[in-house]
């Protein structure tokens, strides 16, 4: 064919097995899943990404949270084939080799982390937030923050390698 | 089965076909906890998600209209401000990147924050099917907690609101977010003079205060009527106790946020 023709989106239907495609820390994947499966099974079962946690499954925690297109989601509320043709981006996603994200360096600085489940929710929607408000108050970060709850270390220093973070970044 | 239509006319093809067994999926976060927690089976998905067109606000003669897949997160920047508020206290930001306003709706929950502020403005919801479309008024569309009055086939494609002049909403509940509303309050200033007074969680469905809103209208807005029409607002929820809340402080609190909140679009000062 001469002229390239504007792709008309094909409607999919189907069972088990599901073939998705979607783009994963960056990466493209092909990936046949139960179309059933949330994306957080998809994630942790069939892709082995196990930093991103299952604790309340109703999407009252934060713990499952990821990327979507930039924008923070719960992944438990997600059936995966509603992924197709989208970028996910979970904790695994965000250090490059052994260089952690700002993020993540200010979590670890602050010590805010205790057992560490609420973590990587804590820090993708801290990731969120600092790419929406570039230099956040206080109170931005508290709201940006509250999807996710954390059950033992609180919130201090978690709310204080955030505003760490985000002044780092402005000095960047 | 797992269906994704890339078109609308597909989508409303398999819902005719598929009946009560076919259940559209938008942003599921009260559709996917359901079968996760075991209270909801469903057959057949019909996930919306590709349909762009549902994706929009427009301002529509003096109105505005609000496509069906609207997020709350997307109603946040809304120039309707009891709609932005509403939209703003739905869940945490994970819930209102996805949940949208016709699930808002759909889920016919009488404690839905974003129903209750479209109530107040006495909003309508499109309904489309491949038998053709119609248009209910929001006041009429919610039956019981969980029933509409949608058919099996039908799809919400669309919500509008009239003009208004002003607008608030108040929720309260126990903490300030991811909660579920104790009590919520809507209220609008309608630009044709009327003015609308919703509740939620006060009532088998979202409620509208009629001889409150019909006080206002014959009296205007000025501190007497506004405090009449708080106490008319606290006699017209029917409340239950449960373990959110007690009915007595349900009935108290309607009132007190009402009246705060007409205290408010009236630009007066508030006494409390």
């Amino acid at each position: 064919m001469a002229t390239t023709e504007t792709k008309q989106p094909q409607s999919q239907q189907g069972d088990h097995p599901w073939r998705l495609q979607f783009t994963c820390n960056g990466e493209a994947r092909e990936i046949d899943i139960d179309p059933h499966h949330t994306l957080l099974e998809v994630l942790r079962e069939d892709l082995g990404l196990t930093g991103t946690k299952g604790a309340c499954h109703e999407g009252e925690c934060g713990s499952c949270t990821v990327l979507v297109d930039g924008v923070p989601m719960n992944a438990c509320l997600i059936l995966a084939p509603q992924m197709e043709g989208r970028e996910v981006v979970t904790i695994e996603g965000l250090a490059s080799g052994d260089v952690l994200d700002p993020v993540q360096e200010a979590f670890v600085k602050e010590g805010a982390v205790q057992c560490g489940f609420c973590t990587p929710g804590l820090v993708l929607s801290a990731k969120a937030l600092i790419a929406k408000h570039a230099r956040p108050s206080l109170q931005e970060v508290r709201e940006g923050l509250e999807g996710n709850i954390c059950r033992c270390t609180g919130y201090m220093k978690v709310l204080g390698a955030v505003m760490a973070a985000a002044q780092n970044r402005e000095n960047v | 089965m797992f269906y994704r239509p890339a078109t609308l006319a597909e989508a409303l093809e398999l819902k005719s076909r598929l009946g009560q067994d076919g259940v559209f999926l938008s942003g599921g976060t009260d559709l996917v906890v359901g079968v996760a927690k075991g209270r909801l089976e469903v057959g057949h998905w019909i996930d919306l998600s590709r349909l762009a067109e549902l994706v929009y606000v427009a301002p529509e003669g003096d109105g505005l209209c609000i496509g069906a897949s609207c997020t709350h997160a997307m109603l946040e920047a809304s120039p309707y401000r009891g709609l932005a508020q509403a939209a703003r206290l739905v869940g945490g930001p994970q819930i209102r990147n996805r949940g949208t306003v016709a699930g808002n709706l759909g889920t016919a929950s009488p404690a839905g924050d974003v129903g209750v502020s479209l109530l107040a403005f006495d909003a309508e919801v499109e309904l489309l099917s491949l038998r053709g479309g119609r248009r209910v008024p929001l006041r009429e569309f919610f039956l019981s907690p969980g029933k509409t009055v949608m058919a099996p086939d039908e799809l919400i494609v669309a919500v509008r609101l009239p003009r208004a002049e002003a607008s608030g909403f108040l929720k309260v509940g126990k903490r300030l977010s991811v909660a579920i509303s104790v009590v919520c309050c809507g209220v609008a200033k309608l630009a044709d003079g009327r003015f609308g007074i919703a509740l939620g969680s006060v009532a088998p469905t979202p409620l509208r205060a009629a001889r409150a809103e019909a006080h206002l209208a014959e009296h205007g807005l000025n501190p007497a009527s506004i405090a009449a029409a708080a106490d008319l607002v606290s006699e017209e929820v029917r409340p239950i106790d449960d373990h959110r809340a007690s009915a007595d402080y349900r009935r108290a609190v309607s009132g007190v946020i009402a009246r705060r909140l007409l205290t408010e679009i009236a630009g007066l000062p508030d006494s409390l």
